[in-house]
């Protein structure tokens, strides 16, 4: 090639890549964000300023859906010194937004220890339980002279069956929603979940008694329930 | 059953070592006497493919017979009730993790041996290489199965997972997002895609080996190169619909880690082909194919290590896995070694006689097609991988939202698709100012009278909606988005004229030395020189690509409203009115629960149709699906998603996407262009062409040997 055409080859190519570095390194820099944990953004003080992305479940009662900015607060999932980081975010919450949802933050630390955000989405919280692994109601009844000894179960809650601590049977599932089909008493002295509700899906953890009732340990709200 | 799955795939995994071990002896004992070691390399190719094809079948008829005692049917099986159930019980094998490995491992295998099969009588040294190659490969993917338990497709399930009658205990199920007729044609497509990619790169290594730069490894694989590439892109297309009627967000392309992932090798991939339409022709851009064969490997490996090590959080990324990800980074970094230290290591027989003169060049485009798509692979993979790298790397640690990638993305599309249209007026080595005048004359004229439309459409339409959207945004940032925004148009219709004159022009002068009619003249272009033709119909396929995307990713308007769930009620978003009209509850058989909410939408008064948003909560997976509804008009799609109910009002999310029915027609009408550029033709067609090229690349020699001496 002759030496003309080389040297302006380079040059334009060079050009290009000029620019296209120079969008980016300023885009990068205003859309750019750290992943820390809730403990970093509380006592890392570099932080201020910059866009950090933080994951923490929403602190119950914190938050209020109408107002824009919603202002709410978060803490880490687990273990984490208990620190709370309060957010003020603008914008439309996500509709499975809530006490103990899991939020993934985005936005820029400012200097009163608040983040300020526009972008949020939410996952379930893991102190949810997942489903699977767990048995049916219906496998359940059926297996219960299988000689299980610990196991978790997953079904509906039957309408207007949940009563109040004291009684040998709290509440009952089903496998269907609207508690028609095979149903288990379960016994549980124990707080019930934020969101446990007639027909919604709750996964239990425990042991079926000889009597045909299940003995819960623990209750949790499905892991993908909204 | 599961450890007859696990003994196929140990087979296969001695089958493709045998492979390689014995075409490697073949090859060093020469052509005589290493011909029946050559031979047993290339039967064994087909008996790899045969046991892949068994262990695939195993696993089809457990999902068909619902053998809950494989624990990927246990977590997998669909539980769709509709007339396309047993559809979903195909789509179950691709559905999780460990399936899509195999999947892919067997279409590779079926690559394989068609290549084998291909050159079977022949067995050339370059053959032999390639085939060598492949099966390295093929080994590699055995061993992420067997070596890997995340990766494992033929686990058993833990007992108490089992009843007595063999019913599955828990409620695990295929999870219902893929639950949808395009995830049942997405995964298969996009393997088919990476499968074939690993063949330039097989032949490309090959090459290296046997030190031939001629363009006879390029004519070996250049064919299948651009059939692999389709289905990438048919692949890719496929999930972006997806994303647009399931995810419920409302748009199509959101560069998630994923999508990007994909995305990748589908951008070096055109360089890749460009390279070879150099190679063939002029004897050139050889240093280019050589390089982009192994960097679009590197790119289609690098897309499932993101997916599968866990270093990358995405909504669609598996966990991680260790195994996984030394493996597969192993073959990242190796691919690119062996392609890019191999060919400078033999610089001497991959020199090419591409000189040109000037910058109006054809080459000039295709070198510059070339650094786009490489430069453009390289931001958007380093950006998706960012966040785990470390902090002394720019932006190390970060993750980067989409606007990121749209700023970049914008203007190097745009300047991109300025020389896709300029690059088919220009001619080798240099074109002259007055004939590419000539050339470019009518297409700017027929781009100026398109432009009327469309920038009519920007003003009244587009405009406005920015404005709406983002009432903040200041003088500067909202004057370069729309001036964005218009070039982009422009350019769009400018790559749409080009493609138009090339086809008018061609046929009229065509017509004229022949004495035909315009109209015979115009058909005999399109089915005889069909590569070209066909990279014409893609190239006015990216033109309505770009009007598509400029309306559909930049002036998207967003309103969330609520509508009280009584008949006749209604509320306004934009122009458009929503009356609702009922709600519908619905328990299919299986236990799922189906909401549909009905609404009337008019836009100034007029009807345009019914909108059915809903949702679809899954009884055994207890997961709730949105079911978004999609009006099109002309002009723009209206999409509703019924996030929720309270007290007695039902919130609608509801996007209107500008244009956006041109990047889907644009998108097919690629697609329909490559397939054109893909399509056989008979033996003897074929040969003449060959012989005409030969000629061709040997003229393009002595000129360039003339020029220089």
């Amino acid at each position: 090639m002759n030496k003309r055409a080389r040297n302006r080859l380079i040059g334009v190519t060079a050009i290009v890549l000029l620019i296209i570095g120079v969008v980016l390194v300023t885009t990068m820099q205003s859309n750019g964000a750290y992943s820390k944990s809730v403990d970093d953004v509380l006592k890392d003080k570099t932080l201020v300023g910059k866009r950090v992305r933080v994951s923490g479940s929403v602190v119950p009662g914190s938050w209020d859906k109408g107002s824009n900015p919603m202002n709410f607060a978060i803490k880490a999932e687990k273990g984490g010194e208990g620190g709370v980081i309060k957010v003020s975010y603008k914008g439309a919450a996500p509709n499975t937004f809530g006490d103990g949802v899991v939020a993934i933050v985005t936005g820029t630390l400012q200097s009163n220890g608040q983040i300020e955000s526009s972008d949020m989405i939410t996952k379930c919280p893991s102190k949810y339980e997942s489903a699977t692994g767990a048995m049916t109601v219906a496998n359940l009844v059926a297996d219960k002279d299988m000689g299980i000894t610990f196991t978790k179960v997953t079904g509906y809650v039957v309408p207007d069956s949940l009563v109040a601590p004291g009684s040998s049977e709290r509440f009952k599932i089903s496998d269907k929603p609207d508690g028609s089909g095979v149903t288990v008493s379960v016994a549980y002295a124990g707080a019930v979940p934020d969101g446990m509700t007639a027909g919604k899906k709750i996964v239990v953890s425990g042991k079926p008694n000889k009597d045909g009732t299940f003995a819960a340990a623990e209750v949790a709200v499905d892991a993908a329930q909204k | 059953m599961t450890s007859f799955g696990n003994l196929l795939l140990a087979l296969g995994l001695a089958g493709a070592i045998a492979s390689v071990l014995a075409l490697l002896w073949g090859d060093r004992l020469g052509k005589k006497d290493g011909e029946r070691a050559t031979n047993v390399g290339y039967l064994v190719t087909f008996g790899v493919a045969i046991l892949l094809t068994i262990s695939l079948g195993l696993l089809l008829v457990a999902f068909f017979r619902n053998d809950f005692t494989f624990q990927y049917v246990a977590e997998n099986h669909s539980t769709d009730v509709s007339s396309l159930a047993w559809l979903f019980k195909i789509s179950a094998v691709w559905a999780g993790r460990e399936g899509s490995l195999l999947l892919w491992a067997w279409m590779l295998s079926l690559f394989g041996s068609w290549f084998a099969y291909k050159r079977l009588d022949v067995t050339d040294r370059l053959s032999n290489m390639g085939l060598m190659v492949v099966n390295v490969v093929q080994a590699l993917f055995f061993a992420a199965m067997l070596f890997s338990n995340p990766n494992d497709p033929f686990k058993a399930s833990p007992a108490e997972w089992l009843g007595p009658n063999g019913q599955l205990l828990i409620s695990s199920a295929m999870n219902p997002l893929l639950q949808h007729w395009a995830m049942i044609l997405h995964p298969p497509t996009l393997f088919i895609g990476y499968a074939g990619l690993t063949l330039p790169f097989a032949l490309a290594v090959a090459a290296i080996i046997v030190n031939d730069g001629s363009r006879d490894w390029v004519d070996l694989i250049g064919r299948e190169t651009v059939f692999a590439w389709l289905f990438l892109g048919m692949g890719i297309g496929l999930g972006a619909v997806w994303a647009y009627v399931v995810l419920g967000w409302g748009g199509y392309w959101a560069w998630d880690p994923v999508e990007n992932a994909s995305l990748l090798p589908w951008l070096t991939g055109v360089g890749l082909l460009h390279s070879f339409t150099v190679y063939r022709r002029r004897d050139g851009f050889k240093k280019w194919a050589i390089s982009l064969a192994g960097v679009t490997f590197a790119l289609v490996i690098l897309g499932t290590f993101i997916t599968r090590s866990g270093i990358v959080q995405s909504v669609h990324a598996f966990d991680k896995d260790p195994f996984s990800l030394y493996l597969f980074l192993f073959m990242i970094l190796g691919a690119l070694a062996v392609t890019i230290g191999g060919m400078l290591w033999r610089g001497q027989t991959f020199a090419g006689h591409d000189e040109f003169e000037s910058l109006t060049a054809k080459e000039a485009a295709y070198y510059f097609n070339n650094v786009l798509m490489l430069v453009a692979a390289i931001l958007v993979a380093y950006l998706t991988v960012s966040s785990a790298l470390p902090r002394f790397f720019p932006g190390g640690g970060q993750n980067f939202s989409a606007a990121t990638y749209d700023a970049v993305a914008r203007p190097v599309g745009i300047l991109y698709v300025l020389i896709l249209a300029f690059c088919p007026l220009l001619s080798w080595r240099k074109t002259e100012g007055a004939t590419l005048w000539e050339r470019v004359r009518w297409p700017l004229v027929s781009t100026a009278i398109l432009s009327i439309p469309l920038l009519a459409e920007w003003y009244f339409n587009l405009r406005p909606i920015y404005a709406a959207q983002n009432p903040t945004a200041p003088a500067l940032v909202s004057a370069m988005h729309n001036i964005e925004a218009v070039v982009g148009l422009v350019v769009g219709a400018f790559a749409i004229s080009t493609a138009i004159f090339l086809f008018v022009d061609g046929a009229r002068k065509r017509a004229a030395s022949r004495g035909e009619g315009f109209g015979t003249a115009l058909w005999q272009i399109m089915s005889k020189a069909r590569s070209q033709t066909g990279g014409y119909i893609t190239h006015l396929g990216v033109g309505i690509i770009l009007i598509g995307l400029v309306g559909s990713a930049m002036f998207v308007r967003d309103i969330k409203i609520q509508v009280p769930a009584t008949p006749g009620a209604s509320a306004k978003a934009g122009e458009y009115t929503f009356v609702f009209q009922k709600v519908e509850n619905n328990t299919l058989p299986n236990g799922d629960q189906e909401t549909k909410a009905y609404f009337a939408v008019t836009r100034n008064g007029k009807s345009i149709g019914t909108l059915t948003p809903g949702q679809l909560a899954y009884a055994v997976q207890g997961q709730t699906r949105l079911n978004a509804s999609v009006v099109s008009e002309p002009l723009r799609d209206v999409f509703v998603a019924l996030e929720g109910q309270q007290n007695n009002q039902l919130s609608l999310n509801v996007k209107i996407n500008p244009l956006i029915w041109f990047t889907w027609i644009g998108f097919a009408i690629l697609l329909l262009g490559t397939t054109v550029a893909l399509w056989p033709r008979g033996a003897k067609a074929r040969e003449l062409a060959t012989s005409e090229s030969r000629a061709g690349s040997r003229s393009a020699k002595a000129n360039t040997k003339a020029a220089v001496g």
